[in-house]
């Protein structure tokens, strides 16, 4: 019995050493290529386990997962009408046919990088040449972005990598050319501050016109109703005093010149001389008040 | 093999028989039996068959207990926010959801957990503080050719936890890049005064919009749930003349509203002093037709009188009148055909005297003539008095 168990565990043990070296997984990221003695054998695009001959054959994993190429410094580029700019962009790229891209850049990263950035530059540059300031930072940023990435995806092709996407991200003008522009930016919002005050001036002196006009309108207006009401009393009163008097116009010219003596004179300095032949003094001459005029 | 039996714990204590201090030879004597029994007799060594039996009954409880550690090892807990993605050598397999989970143990199957609910934040021009400012970042150029200065944050969740693991190497920083490209491109497209004031709100919105168009692409399993503006505002170089212009927006209401203050106050005035004007027109007319009325009326009245005893009353009037005339002025009575034309009238005199003869009893007879007042404004007084009475007078 003992050696049985003895010989079971070590055949186990030799079960578990193959399986080790001929077993291999490929992860749901990756694809793997299988070497056999340096040459390739055959890739393994499907996740899951497979099994390769031990010793003779050995295997390299490759991520195909969305990689992404930015650098972290701007390129200066020359747009169409002279200009510098800075640009800086990003790439999305993935492996899209391993072999191609063992056998162009041996299946390294780095070096793959390093070929996508010259060929996005170059892309950049040209795309950028072509194009004015004004274009690339709204008009056709969209287009330019499509037309490098149709570009760079024609040169990664030959290294077996698809450029998923190519995008600029900042678009920015050299130094000095950004403090020209807030020095124009800083000149317009005064001449928009000046242009807003004036035409404060003017509505508040609008305002204060329109106040006056009115006013003038308002008072003027009264006036005339004033007036009219005015003369519509005068008018009554002349009507009432008219019905009145012209009941005797005799006794009212009497009546009313009376009146008018009495309301002459009536004052110390008023100095009257008489003639004592007057009718007033006609008894002061003769109690009989015989007339002595006429 | 049972826990009874008492050699068990000898053994498993590694103590030597009877209890006596550890014996150096005793142990190395035991482990060499139990590699005997391990690889069959090919060690040497005497080891009896009983004992062998008990160090393969060892084993094999050693061998159970390390397997149910190991299938143990394939239980995980999932939190309520979060996913797991079970992998089947590799392989993905299937995704489960929050609880106490089982997956077959290493090498057969393994597993990730990726948050999916908990919402993350990208944020970009500023980090953590909207005052610590990343210039690289925040400086953007728009349609109209100006510069402005932004701050925003991204927040996201995720809605696809096996995209998330799956399709990019690094989807956090593709968030922050497709956050950054999709914001400049709005920006790009937007003028200034768009971006700055009244556009907040839509370019938040379109930018968003783009954002999870670019991450759908790269099938990043991301969701955008909110875009943030944090601070737009001009660049700190011609921040002073942009505070100028709002100022200068403000002026601008200021001085309509005192335009406006200006027009509260004159026109009410206005409307009073027309109020004013026409009210007393008003007045004015009934006073005069009430004037005419009374006089009218008090004509009338003396009238009838008249007509009942014309002459003794136009008599009686007549001398009313001429004796208020006489009794209030000064008089010279003149027999005019006697005197002839020798006579003469120093009328400024009389003029005179009557003036001092009316001061005289009010100013006191002890004063000079300069100190008293002047006879005009003595007049006054006596004047309307005279004219009062006349009226009681005149009164039928």
């Amino acid at each position: 019995m003992k050696p049985i168990v003895g010989l079971t565990i070590a055949l186990a043990v030799m079960v578990l050493l193959l399986a080790s070296l001929s077993a291999f997984t490929v992860d749901q990221r990756e694809n793997a290529i299988v070497f056999q003695l340096g040459e390739i054998k055959r890739v393994v695009t499907e996740p899951g386990l497979h099994f390769k001959w031990p010793l003779i054959q050995n295997v390299r994993r490759y991520d195909m997962r969305i990689l992404t190429l930015d650098t972290p410094d701007t390129e200066r580029v020359i747009t169409s009408e002279k200009k510098n700019v800075l640009v800086d962009s990003f790439v999305k790229w993935r492996i899209a046919d391993v072999k191609q891209y063992y056998k162009s850049v041996g299946g390294d990263e780095v070096q793959a990088l390093q070929r996508l950035r010259q060929t996005v530059k170059s892309a950049l540059l040209e795309e950028f040449g072509k194009r004015t300031v004004h274009d690339v930072v709204s008009g056709e940023r969209e287009k330019l972005m499509d037309a490098v990435r149709t570009k760079v995806d024609e040169d990664a092709k030959k290294i077996g990598v698809d450029i998923v996407d190519v995008r600029v991200k900042r678009v920015e003008l050299p130094q000095e050319v950004s403090e020209s522009v807030y020095r124009r930016m800083a000149a317009e919002r005064s001449a928009v501050a000046s242009e807003l005050r004036s035409q404060g001036y003017s509505e508040s002196e609008k305002i204060r016109a329109e106040a006056d006009r009115e006013r003038e309108v308002i008072i003027a207006e009264a006036y005339k109703q004033a007036q009219r009401v005015k003369g519509e009393g005068d008018a009554k009163a002349s009507a009432i005093y008219a019905r009145a008097f012209s009941e005797n116009p005799e006794f009212y010219s009497f009546y009313r010149s009376l009146e008018a003596y009495r309301a002459s004179f009536h004052n110390k300095s008023d100095v009257l001389i008489v003639e004592p032949t007057s009718d007033f003094f006609r008894y002061l001459k003769s109690p009989t008040g015989a007339r002595t005029g006429h | 093999m049972s826990l009874n039996d008492p050699q068990w714990g000898k053994n498993r204590g590694g103590r030597g028989n009877g209890g006596g201090p550890p014996d150096l030879d005793e142990l190395w004597r035991n482990l060499n039996q139990r590699l005997n029994s391990l690889f069959g007799r090919r060690g040497g060594g005497g080891a009896t068959p009983p004992s062998g039996a008990r160090q393969l009954g060892g084993l094999g409880l050693a061998i159970g207990l390390i397997l149910v550690v190991w299938l143990g090892s394939g239980l995980f807990i999932v939190d309520e926010s979060q996913r797991g993605v079970v992998l089947t050598f590799g392989k993905y397999a299937r995704t489960v959801g929050p609880g106490l989970n089982y997956r077959w143990p290493y090498p057969f199957q393994s597993h990730e957990i990726v948050s999916l609910t908990q919402v993350r934040t990208v944020e970009v021009g500023y980090r953590n503080n909207v005052k610590t400012k990343v210039p690289r970042e925040a400086l953007m150029l728009t349609d109209d050719e100006n510069i402005v200065d932004i701050q925003f944050a991204v927040q996201y969740i995720l809605k696809s936890p096996e995209d998330y693991l799956f399709n990019n190497r690094d989807p956090k920083d593709t968030v922050m890049q497709a956050a950054e490209t999709a914001f400049r491109e709005i920006v790009g497209k937007s003028k200034m005064d768009f971006v700055l004031y009244e556009g907040r709100a839509q370019v938040e919105a379109s930018s968003e919009k783009l954002m999870q168009e670019i991450l759908d692409r790269y099938k990043t399993g991301i969701s955008i749930s909110q875009v943030t503006m944090q601070n737009a505002q001009p660049p700190e170089q011609v921040q002073a003349a942009f505070d100028d212009a709002v100022k200068a927006k403000q002026d601008l209401e200021r001085q309509k509203n005192e335009g406006q203050a200006y027009y509260n106050d004159v026109v009410p005035k206005a409307k009073g002093a027309a109020a004013r004007l026409t009210e007393e027109a008003s007045g004015y007319r009934q006073r005069v037709v009430a004037n005419a009325e009374g006089e009218a009326s008090r004509f009338r009245q003396i009238l009838v009188e008249y007509n009942k005893a014309p002459a003794v009353t136009r008599e009686r009037m007549y001398l009313d009148t001429v004796q208020q005339i006489m009794a209030s002025t000064s008089k010279v009575l003149v027999d005019a055909r006697a005197g002839g034309n020798l006579l003469f009238l120093p009328l400024d005199k009389i003029m005179q005297m009557t003036g001092a003869a009316v001061a005289t009893p009010e100013g006191g007879a002890a004063r000079s003539a300069p100190e008293v007042a002047p006879p005009v404004s003595e007049a006054g007084p006596r004047s309307r008095d005279s004219l009062r009475s006349r009226e009681r007078e005149g009164r039928p």
